[in-house]
């Protein structure tokens, strides 16, 4: 223990292990399967009615999704594992990592729809994309997931991200459709995530004397 | 007296107790924890964090502030500006000793 205790990497190991103890109630696997289910289910929708409510999808996260995760953290984890303020280093990193993406995928929309407007897109990009773009898409998702894995310090968003890749690839070879691979996507996070969140009910239980309105 | 004698002689040893010394690194690396996240964290009964926490408290080493967190009482702890600054000696200290220490 003393010795450990010099070495910076080990006190990131404790850093790493107090920010996972506060993600281990599988809520964010929930949330996050919620969204692909539903946009899988929008574009069903779509299909049906006639009405783009794939489009609506980025609006409903920030307005209703995010709100019941800070709550169910507030209602469920909180009251279980106790309250850790756990600084501005890892929102940071979080803070940083979003930015790059959101500027990268700016950017990328940019000299897109220049090549559009300008002179045309030359061909081969378009072959490159609609032909291929599921497997860009689960390319995608493999390297966003490892990057929040990797900065976040959850193992299992790897494993969430080889999934959609496993499943967009297939799903090309075997031409089904894209808001199926959502939908299955969806599922599996989503039940992932509520074995998790069952498993961590189990391992803390509520400490005595709990607030009667925190979810046993 | 060795250079290795002085300089585990200079280990603080308020922090060098095994118990203490996981309070002080768990503490370090967030900007503060409630007493239930703490005893988690160290698997420690909430006697024994409390004697201990009283210790590093007494030291000026750890801030206890009593809040009321969605009308649920939390004690918030804290390590002060004293006690980062001596979880880092401690660690010099000791890094220092281990390094000159014989295969």
């Amino acid at each position: 223990m003393v010795k450990i205790v010099t070495k910076q990497d080990t006190l990131r190991e404790v850093e790493k292990k107090t920010y996972m103890s506060y993600h281990q109630d599988g809520l964010l696997d929930i949330i996050i399967g919620l969204y692909a289910l539903a946009f899988g289910l929008g574009i069903v929708a779509d299909k049906i009615l006639d009405f783009s409510f794939a489009a609506l999808m980025p609006g409903i996260l920030i307005a209703i999704v995010l709100p019941i995760w800070i709550q169910a953290k507030r209602k469920i984890t909180l009251p279980r594992i106790g309250y850790v303020n756990i600084g501005t280093k890892g929102s940071n990193k979080l803070f940083a990592l979003l930015l790059g993406l959101s500027v990268a995928g700016l950017g990328v929309f940019f000299l897109f729809t220049m090549m559009t407007f300008q002179n045309g897109r030359p061909e081969w990009i378009d072959t490159i994309l609609f032909q291929y773009g599921m497997i860009w898409i689960g390319l995608g998702a493999a390297v966003i997931g490892s990057l929040f894995a990797y900065t976040m310090g959850l193992k299992r968003l790897h494993g969430y991200g080889l999934l959609t890749l496993a499943l967009f690839v297939s799903g090309y070879f075997l031409s089904v459709p894209f808001e199926y691979l959502l939908l299955v996507e969806g599922s599996v996070i989503i039940t992932s995530g509520a074995v998790l969140l069952a498993r961590f009910i189990r391992k803390y239980p509520l400490p005595k004397g709990a607030p009667h309105n925190a979810v046993q | 007296m060795p250079s290795s004698d002085a300089d585990i002689q200079n280990v603080d040893r308020l922090i060098h107790e095994p118990s203490r010394l996981a309070i002080m690194m768990q503490l370090y690396v967030v900007e503060s924890a409630d007493f239930q996240f703490l005893q988690h964290q160290t698997g420690m009964t909430p006697g024994n964090l409390s004697s201990h926490l009283r210790k590093l408290e007494d030291a000026g080493y750890v801030e206890v502030t009593k809040e009321f967190v969605d009308r649920t009482p939390h004690t918030a702890l804290k390590l002060t500006r004293k006690g980062r600054e001596a979880f880092k000696e401690y660690r010099r200290n000791v890094k220092r000793f281990i390094e000159k220490f014989p295969e």
